[in-house]
């Protein structure tokens, strides 16, 4: 078994253990982690064990099946709620992720419209305004910049200008960030983008689970959400507990407690920072990684509580560093806790540069060298 | 003469194993360049896959159902000495290796 | 009401002339296959195939001036690439994922970087083309788009500049039938590209792009038209993506066997290569010698493509700006101690 799945496995076992089920087993590999010693589960640990005790609520799924079955039981809950874009129909989406929905819900209800970003936006203002739940799929990150007008200057005004009559129930869900040697403008992070637009809300999962329950939570929203799926995880496989217990799809998560410093990731970056984490417990610093999840609105209580006890802080994106995402996050972290930090916010992000061909990405990508190095500057550090 | 160890490339974006359909070749077969291997399916599609180089296959990973990861190895070849050496680039996670360790003195926290 | 295109007989093809567009199509048709097979055995990570599309491709490529013209392609005009002389390793380097516009000069090459985004070059040419005019240069381009690029709204703001400017541009469009998993009947209204030229006030062509020598002869006449200052035209050439959209994609899931059968048409190169010796132009020693040629151009291209390394990371901060800022050159410089791994 390849690391990046037995990590996975260990990050959606913790999401769990957090979240749902703190009676589960692997909550003590989790915890015993934390101390210093680095538990992997076993390399041929199947990815499809499920905790002894879990009960029948959790199921292994991959990223891609758990947003399937979520955008699955949203059209089955919601007659309102439909599925548009390139190729979601009978392909099911160059991700599969709509796989069997065109099948199962009809033409009217999941349907592939002619190639044009700006169009399909476009049409679901319309199809908002008559009272849909439209659920546009723009087929690559880079993809949504022809697309850009409708977002910025409709899906986040119509409200706003019809003085609330005409809310924007639109959830567009755009593959995201970088990781699989794609052409360009398939590995683009646009999350600083869309969170400057007034009226939109952005949203990354970082897990199957979380993918699910994101999802689900916002399709079900009277606002436009921008959901960014970290393309490069979708294959990974990890618990889901469908059932949700104790879940709560609102905010930042904690993934793995620390004393020392706080990781801040989302998307694809969690489950990079939770690598990271595990090897600084070997140098003997404890590492709280903080799954931001939602990128607007930023939960800044949750920043500000983590960080007031860890006192340092490190934002890690894979986006360019210029009015990157985690400049916001350094401000916030900064106006709550700037009397107890230690040292100022570290961020370790993509380089102001086009997102780079396939051979140059994990050379643009933080990798964990230098997300050890921005700890490092954070820990050394010394006021005056 | 020299063996030389074929892994399953990633097929697609991002993909990270593929299920063995059908060997189309055996252990001690001779093969040309191109020749069909196998065939696997991924979560996108059933590809059949052409041989990379000519050879005799020495080993084959997988029986039909198996699944494969990207970049762990499909099949061997045995190869004259001096035609060991071709390689595909498949693109794989970052192993958590790490060259920075890390100093600090938490004491005065 | 439109102009019309100067006849088709305008371009004259000799022997010579058809049997290069049967070597040429021989050429492509196997280095597109080779690529298939390259990204199978992980020399490469994706490629998108044009098979099926090698007349379309070479006839139109094969009329161009490359003195004077300037071709804008997208990401799926190796055929084009091929017929005008650009170096298929470097070309092929954007498939390696070495480059994202591929590695050969676009200036030199006059064959512009390689474009994934669907329509993104097409107002291009309108602008290069105007510049032409203004220049008085005697240059057409010629802007390469398929069906379901027609969709784009930059496509419409394209033909409406290029016909009020009159801009030296040909719109030639490779109908292949199918835009990923959608088929042209569920793309384009009306079922054609080139009946929207009207609404410009564009004359347009509908060509058998399966036909080599009938698409060469519309794009000349294309061309014609554009060096006499009469503007843009649009042809649409009529052929069929035997293939999948790309590497990762599985046409099982949108279309039978059978359909593709039925619905593929003449296969390019066996038709001019029946047209050939019905004319008494070529022989099974040429014929032969032809994929001969083809296999060995190949080999090197291959060899060319394993050999091709990774650029060092330096290049991703090189070439962002002409005058780099002093804060990107920190983080080069940064990257280089925290992380040179190439």
């Amino acid at each position: 078994m390849s690391e990046h799945t037995t990590l996975s496995d260990l990050e959606a076992a913790r999401n769990n253990t957090r979240d749902a089920a703190a009676q589960l087993e692997s909550v003590e590999t989790i915890e015993s982690a934390s101390d210093g010693q680095r538990q992997i589960p076993a390399a041929d640990a199947p990815a499809t064990e499920e905790p002894a005790d879990a009960g029948p609520a959790i199921e292994t799924l991959s990223m891609q099946q758990a947003l399937n079955r979520a955008l699955s039981e949203t059209l089955e809950a919601d007659p309102k709620a439909m599925v548009l874009g390139e190729d979601v129909g009978q392909l099911g989406g160059v991700f599969r992720i709509t796989d069997g929905l065109q099948r199962k819900y009809g033409e009217n209800r999941v349907f592939d419209t002619p190639l044009a970003e700006s169009g399909i936006l476009g049409m679901s203002v319309g199809l908002a305004m008559a009272g849909y739940h439209p659920i546009p799929e723009v087929q690559f990150d880079g993809f949504a910049y022809p697309a850009v007008n409708q977002i910025i200057c409709q899906v986040g005004r119509m409200n706003y200008r019809s003085r609330g009559k005409l809310p924007m129930p639109i959830t567009l869900r755009v593959p995201s960030f970088g990781g699989i040697r794609a052409p360009e403008h398939h590995g683009e992070s646009l999350e600083a983008l869309f969170a400057h637009v007034p009226g939109l809300k952005v949203v990354s999962p970082s897990s199957p689970h979380e993918a699910y329950h994101l999802l689900k939570f916002a399709a079900g929203r009277p606002d436009p959400v921008v959901f960014m799926e970290p393309k490069s995880r979708y294959w990974q496989k990890g618990p889901v507990d469908t059932a949700g217990t104790g879940y709560s799809p609102e905010g930042a998560r904690v993934v793995r407690e620390g004393r020392h410093l706080t990781l801040v990731a989302w998307g694809a970056m969690v489950a990079r920072c939770v690598q990271v984490a595990e090897l600084a417990a070997e140098d003997g610093i404890d590492i709280e990684v903080l799954d931001l999840r939602w990128l607007k609105p930023i939960d800044a209580e949750a920043l500000a509580a983590s960080v007031t006890k860890t006192r340092r802080a490190v934002v890690v994106h894979e986006a360019p560093l210029t009015s990157g995402l985690g400049a916001e996050v350094a401000a916030l972290i900064t106006q709550h806790c700037f009397a107890t930090l230690k040292a100022p916010v570290e961020r370790v992000t993509g380089f102001d540069v086009p997102y780079p061909s396939g051979d140059l990405e994990d050379e643009y990508i933080p990798n964990i060298d230098r997300i050890l190095f921005g700890i490092q500057r954070v820990l050394e550090y010394r006021r005056g | 003469m020299a063996e030389i160890s074929f892994p399953l490339p990633d097929l697609g974006e991002g993909l990270i194993e593929a299920t063995v359909l059908e060997w189309l070749v055996a252990e001690g077969e001779q093969v040309e360049r191109n020749h069909p291997l196998v065939e696997v399916e991924t979560t996108k599609s059933a590809v059949e896959l052409p041989s990379p180089q000519a050879g005799k296959v020495v080993r084959v990973y997988g029986e039909p159902g198996d699944i494969i990861k990207v970049g762990e190895p499909l099949i061997v070849f045995q190869v004259p000495d001096d035609t060991a050496g071709i390689v595909g680039t498949v693109p794989q996670e970052q192993a958590p290796k790490r060259r920075v360790r890390l100093t600090a003195n938490l004491d005065e926290d | 009401m439109a102009d019309e295109l100067p006849g088709l007989d305008h371009a004259v093809l000799n022997d010579d002339d058809q049997r290069q567009l049967y070597r040429l199509m021989v050429a492509v048709r196997h280095l597109d296959e080779s690529a298939i097979r390259w990204q199978r055995q992980g020399l490469i990570p994706g490629y998108a195939p044009e098979l099926g599309q090698e007349a379309a491709q070479v006839g139109s490529a094969y009329v161009l001036d490359m003195s004077r013209d300037f071709v804008f392609p997208t990401y799926r005009e190796m055929g084009v690439a091929r017929t005008v002389g650009v170096d298929m390793v470097e070309y092929m380097a954007t498939h390696k994922a070495t480059w994202h516009g591929g590695l050969y000069d676009p200036v030199a090459s006059r064959f512009a970087p390689i474009q994934a985004v669907v329509a993104g070059s097409v107002l291009h040419a309108v602008g290069w083309a105007h510049a032409q005019t203004m220049d008085g240069t005697g240059g057409a381009a010629i802007t390469y788009f398929g069906d379901g690029a027609s969709s784009q709204g930059d496509v419409h703001e394209a033909m409406n500049f290029a016909a009020v400017m009159k801009a030296p541009v040909v719109f030639f469009i490779q109908n292949n039938g199918w835009a990923i998993s959608v088929p042209t009947e569920r793309q384009v209204a009306g079922g054609s590209v080139a009946a929207r030229a009207a609404g410009y006030g564009i004359p347009s062509l509908q060509v058998d792009g399966n036909d080599v020598v009938a698409v060469a002869k519309a794009t000349a006449a294309a061309l014609a038209h554009a060096r006499s200052g009469k503007g843009p035209s649009v042809v649409e050439a009529m052929t069929y993506r035997r293939g999948p959209h790309s590497t990762s994609d599985d046409p099982g899931r949108y279309r039978t066997l059978e359909a593709e059968r039925a619905d593929a048409g003449e296969d390019p190169i066996q038709r001019m290569r029946a047209h050939l010796t019905a004319e008494g132009l070529a022989d099974e020693a040429f014929f032969g010698e032809a994929l001969a040629d083809a296999k060995a151009e190949e080999e090197r291209i291959r060899e060319g493509i394993i050999n091709l390394g990774s650029r060092p990371g330096t290049e991703m901060f090189d070439f962002v700006y002409q005058e780099p800022t002093t804060a990107l050159k920190a983080q080069a410089r940064a990257w280089r101690e925290e992380s040179e791994h190439v």
